[in-house]
């Protein structure tokens, strides 16, 4: 990938918590309507990485630009905005708020960036949760719903604004294989719609699904595979080819 | 709470849908993992010890202002105890030390002292009595270091003091019985008044330009006329100068005064007796409970506000302690379920509760005891002024046991509260994890048209509301405490007071004794003189006499009944009219309890020497004259009149203060005062210390209010830290989610404002009647509607600034408590 089309630049990314190390001076460029897969043991620091280079979380050192602005420079207020409206982030246990239905969970960030007339953000909404299969569920609380239904309201919630980037952390973690697919199917459409996603899994299968494979060992990319686009085809090859490099990796 | 003993794979309530509620500080769980040795070595006892310090430390915030509330609460519960005790027994140790007389009838005109010698001798009842002559010197002809005394409404009167029974005492309480000759002892009252100080000098003059200059030697508190709302005052002096000064000016009067065997029994039937008797009764007659009430009314108003406040805040005091108890119960829920999984008693379990309550109760009760201990001096400074101290053991016992009940009540709480304990299953508590999820409500965010932050603090004040009860509740009482008192304390100094004290809406008002024969031709001169005067409107003469009648109980009293026409100058009554002509009758509120009668009954009175029975048509309040009086329009000619009083209305644009000044020379030696200085001073200092009593309570109310809001907003966060992490994540900015929280948190305000306002106004003017009618009437009298003050209420003080006051400190509190919103990062949750 060329440096003209990077949406997200890091160099030297670090984070230490309490004296302990957990990203290690990282570098990596993300390139528009790429679709990045992040691998490797728990711990590593996976979840960590989409945290600070989306700047959701402050690092402790290093810098990161996004679509050549560098994230250090932004207000906190600036920062927000920028998450609010260009990136969506689907998170590894969800994290809905359940003071608030399925629905208003989804419009909540639509609401707060305000872009539009509230109808206009309740149907698009609405046009989300049809998309996903779960528009029946619109009312109900949170404590109304199944793990994958709830993982679904929450890609509603990141899409809803129609983010340029979207940051997943095993989203298909807690489904089973069927659902899982369905859910790759819908990311999988949303890239080949222009969306740069980075995703990441535990999952080899998953994995195959995307272009490129990171591989992360104690905060460090250790593996840096690009794979080409999957087109919907040779999935039980293209998952054998990853496995063996995983696990040359792995040694 | 962690444990050691929890099974790791059960212990972790990993929902994925939602965050967890209660994050743990960082560190707090690894500390929890000792070595699981020493834990052995302590017993379950240092088990327990361990878990309680544990708990303190992590819920650090809500254990300081629980302790801090329990304190305050016992700190003002202690000290006002403190006051009444030492308010009682100051009051009481005077009378004693200056031996007071049970009974004492002040007489004006001649005096006949072997002819009263003989009536008391007949008297079985009688242990002594005995006679004091009293001078008294009209304000024109007296001055205390060059102020002349025109504008006082005090009748100041020179006397020698006794030498035995009914003494002055000096500021020491020793007995003052001689006076050096050129020297006078001023009543304390007087002390510090204008700067009069020892040394100075007080110049009595006369008519022909005498003049007498006297040194004042020091202060004297006087048993029966110390307090301002009694109206007489003795100024004591040597002989020799009271003869020089009757010789050319002064007004001479007899105080007599009576000793009885038993005065609690025998002090109503010998009151009677004595006026039936026709022994000399030209002035007012009063008996050590009167004496009793008008010494301690002030402060005994303080006291009672101090009383009230304490009460609210120990009801705050217990629903932190019960907002603690649950917080800590539901970190521990699931403790408390593998404890007794693994076998121990839900006994021990409660013990373990107790023990950490009790000893917060403990800590608190006992440094709320030494505050208390040391407020009490500064609210007993007045006390002891006018009436020293009396030392007894009780000064101390009764603030320990008020301590003592406050602990008591704080403990007896938590046993109730620990019985929700015996329901905690093991089998639920593992399975369950927290105690209770929020309830669904049917507020949506995707219905509503209010800015976003704004509308989700509103859904979770709805959605949540019994964790912000606590606040409201406080908000409520910080509002209540703030506005009773003001509302009590403007009420007392409104000019529309002096309607409960027993007459309307006049400009001046002027009072005259009835002294002698010359008495009625005086009053008629006046009445003649304001009636030429064209700066004056209307005026309504009155005449006070006493009358003979009957009791509920069916017993003969007196009523001081006050003659003319009601019509003009009208007060308000509270219930019923003036009475109009010779057979109807209002009569003071007291005075009606005390008949047994309703408005509308009739009451057998005796006029020139007939029974007449009169129609009640109104009542009204009236708080001068031990409370007891009556209006009518009866004929005066043949009765015994106590005393004159003219209500005047000036014409528009009258020069009132002129007016006065230039009356009072005239009329001396009747007392012209325009109605607000009349008001001020017959109330005297009480109005002030309500004045005092309300600053000291609306500052407590703030502090109280600001405290509650620090802790519950740390609180709210912490318990949030979740969900704020969410929002941030998701691109809300920090001054949105601080927004959020000040909704929250001005929403209860506004709630718990609008409360405590409608209680202030209902409840709070209730609480203030009691405070009147057990000042005035005792125990029968409370609750019994002997009171019907309504708050006159200052809207810009109560509803605007004390309010906006509240507002600004919540505000800043809250914006400052949020601060930690900017620090909470998506990344915690990953430690949950
Ligand atoms: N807020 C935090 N405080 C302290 N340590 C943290 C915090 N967040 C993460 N860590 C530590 O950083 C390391 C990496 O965590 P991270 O969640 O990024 O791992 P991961 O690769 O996503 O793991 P998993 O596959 O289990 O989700 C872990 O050792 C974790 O304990
Ligand atoms: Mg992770």
């Amino acid at each position: 990938m060329t440096t003209a089309t990077a949406v997200l630049d890091a160099h030297g990314l670090t984070k230490t918590f309490d004296g302990h190390t957990v990203l290690q001076g990282l570098d990596l460029e993300v390139g528009g309507g790429e679709f990045i897969s992040v691998m490797g043991p728990s711990g590593s620091g996976k979840s960590t990485l989409l945290y600070n280079i989306s700047g959701m979380d402050t690092m402790t050192a290093g810098s990161v630009a996004f679509a050549g602005q560098d994230l250090a420079s932004l207000s906190q207020k600036q920062l927000a905005r920028l998450r609010l409206t260009t990136m969506g982030f689907i998170f590894q246990h969800v994290y809905l708020l359940k003071n608030l239905c399925l629905l208003d969970n989804v419009v909540l960030p639509a609401y707060l960036a305000g872009l539009a007339p509230r109808e206009q953000l309740n149907e698009r909404a609405m046009a989300l949760m049809r998309r996903t299969g779960v528009a029946e569920l619109a009312d109900r609380d949170v404590s109304e719903a199944s793990g994958g239904q709830l993982q679904r309201i929450g890609i509603c919630r990141a899409l809803i604004n129609q983010p340029t980037i979207l940051f997943c952390d095993e989203p298909t973690g807690a489904l089973d294989s069927a659902a899982a697919a369905e859910i790759m199917d819908i990311l999988g459409e949303l890239n080949t719609e222009g969306t740069t996603i980075m995703l990441v899994t535990h999952d080899a299968k998953v994995a195959a699904r995307t272009s490129r494979v990171l591989y992360l060992i104690d905060g460090r990319i250790v593996g840096d595979r690009h794979q080409g686009r999957y087109d919907g085809t040779r999935h039980d090859q293209r998952h054998l080819e990853l496995t063996e490099w995983l696990l040359e990796q792995g040694l | 709470m962690r444990l050691n003993a929890r099974p790791r794979g059960v212990a972790r309530p990993d929902d994925p849908a939602v965050d967890t509620p209660v994050p743990n500080r960082p560190g707090t769980g690894r500390e929890a993992r000792g070595d699981p040795r020493s834990r052995r070595r302590g017993g379950r006892f240092g088990l327990y010890g361990r878990m309680v310090a544990r708990d303190v430390a992590r819920n650090r915030g809500i254990t300081t202002a629980l302790v801090a509330l329990m304190m305050l609460s016992v700190m003002l519960g202690t000290a006002s105890a403190g006051t009444l005790v030492r308010l009682i027994g100051a009051s009481s140790n005077l009378m004693t030390l200056a031996d007071a007389p049970h009974v004492a009838q002040l007489h004006a005109g001649e005096f006949d002292q072997p002819e009263v010698d003989r009536w008391a001798a007949g008297r079985l009842e009688v242990a002594h009595h005995q006679a004091m002559l009293m001078l008294g010197i009209d304000g024109g002809n007296l001055r205390f270091g060059g102020e002349p005394q025109t504008d006082s409404i005090q009748q100041n009167s020179l006397v020698v003091p006794n030498g035995a029974h009914d003494l002055l005492l000096d500021l020491e309480n020793r007995p003052i019985t001689r006076i050096e000759p050129g020297t006078i002892v001023l009543p304390v009252i007087y002390e510090g008044q204008d700067g009069l100080a020892v040394g100075d000098t007080v110049t009595i003059t006369g008519a022909a330009g005498f003049t007498k200059d006297l040194t004042i030697a020091g202060f004297a508190r006087d048993s029966i006329m110390n307090p301002a709302i009694a109206s007489s005052k003795r100024l004591a002096v040597a002989p020799v100068d009271l003869e020089e000064v009757r010789a050319r000016t002064g007004e001479v009067e007899h105080l007599v005064e009576f000793w009885l065997q038993d005065p609690a029994t025998q002090s109503a039937g010998f009151k009677k007796a004595y006026q039936d008797a026709g022994m000399p009764q030209a002035g007012p007659m009063v008996d050590s409970a009167t004496f009793q009430t008008l010494t301690v009314i002030g402060d005994g108003m303080v006291a009672s506000v101090v009383i009230l406040v304490s009460m609210l805040l120990l009801v705050v005091g217990l629903l932190c302690l019960r907002f603690s108890f649950l917080t800590a119960a539901e970190q521990d829920y699931r403790e408390i379920g593998v404890l007794k999984a693994i076998g121990v008693a839900p006994r021990d379990v409660r013990r373990i509760y107790l023990t950490k309550y009790a000893l917060l109760a403990g800590v608190a009760s006992l440094l709320g005891l030494v505050g208390g201990l040391s407020l009490t001096p500064v609210l007993t400074r007045n006390i002891t002024r006018y009436m020293g101290t009396a030392s007894t053991p009780w000064n101390w016992i009764v603030p320990i046991l008020a301590a003592a009940l406050i602990f008591v009540v704080l403990v007896l709480f938590v046993l109730v509260l620990l019985r929700r304990f015996r329901k905690i299953s093991a089998v639920v508590a593992l399975s369950a994890g927290a105690t209770h999820q929020p309830k669904a409500t049917r507020v949506r965010l995707h219905r509503s048209r209010m800015p976003v932050q704004v509308r989700l603090g509103t859904m979770d004040v709805i959605a949540r509301w019994p964790t912000y009860l606590l606040l409201l509740v406080v908000f409520a009482v910080s509002t209540f405490i703030m506005i009773v008192p003001v509302n009590s304390a403007t009420t007392a100094n409104a000019p529309g007071f002096i309607n409960y004290m027993g007459i309307g809406t006049v400009d001046l008002r002027i009072d005259l004794r009835s002294t002698d024969e010359g008495s009625p031709d005086a009053f008629g001169a006046v009445v003649e003189q304001l009636e030429a005067d064209p700066s004056v409107a209307v005026i309504a003469p009155m005449v006070t006499t006493r009358n003979d009648t009957i009791d509920r109980d069916g017993n003969a009293a007196s009523l001081y009944i006050e003659n003319g026409d009601h019509g003009r100058l009208p007060l308000t009554y509270a219930e019923g009219r003036a009475p109009t002509g010779g057979s109807e009758i209002a009569l003071s509120l007291l005075a009606l309890h005390q008949s047994g009668l309703g408005v509308g009954d009739t009451l057998p009175v005796e006029v020139e020497g007939q029974v007449r029975d009169l129609s009640v048509v109104g009542s009204y309040q009236d708080i001068t004259h031990g409370g007891k009086t009556a209006k009518s329009s009866l004929p005066t000619g043949s009765e015994e009149v106590m005393w004159y009083v003219i209500g005047v209305e000036l014409a528009p644009g009258a020069d009132a203060s002129a007016i006065t000044r230039e009356y009072g020379e005239q009329f001396a030696p009747a007392k012209v005062a325009d109605i607000e200085q009349w008001r001020s001073q017959t109330l005297g200092s009480t109005a002030q210390q309500l004045t005092v009593a309300a600053g000291v309570s609306a500052v407590v109310a703030i502090v109280l209010a600001a405290l509650m809001t620090a802790l519950f907003a740390r609180m709210l966060l912490a318990r949030d830290a979740g969900q704020i992490a969410i929002q941030r994540a998701i691109g809300a900015d920090d001054a949105g989610l601080r927004q959020q929280y000040l909704t929250r948190i001005l929403l209860v305000l506004v709630l718990g404002v609008i409360v405590g306002t409608v209680a202030a106004n209902t409840l709070g003017e209730l609480m203030f009647n009691l405070m009147f009618e057990g000042m005035y009437g005792g125990f029968e009298t409370l609750a019994q509607g002997t009171s019907r003050i309504d708050f006159s209420v200052n809207p810009l003080l109560a509803y605007a600034l004390l309010p906006a006051a509240l507002l600004g400190v919540v505000t800043v509190v809250t914006a400052a408590s949020s601060r930690s919103i900017s620090t909470t990062e998506i990344s915690s949750l990953t430690t949950e």
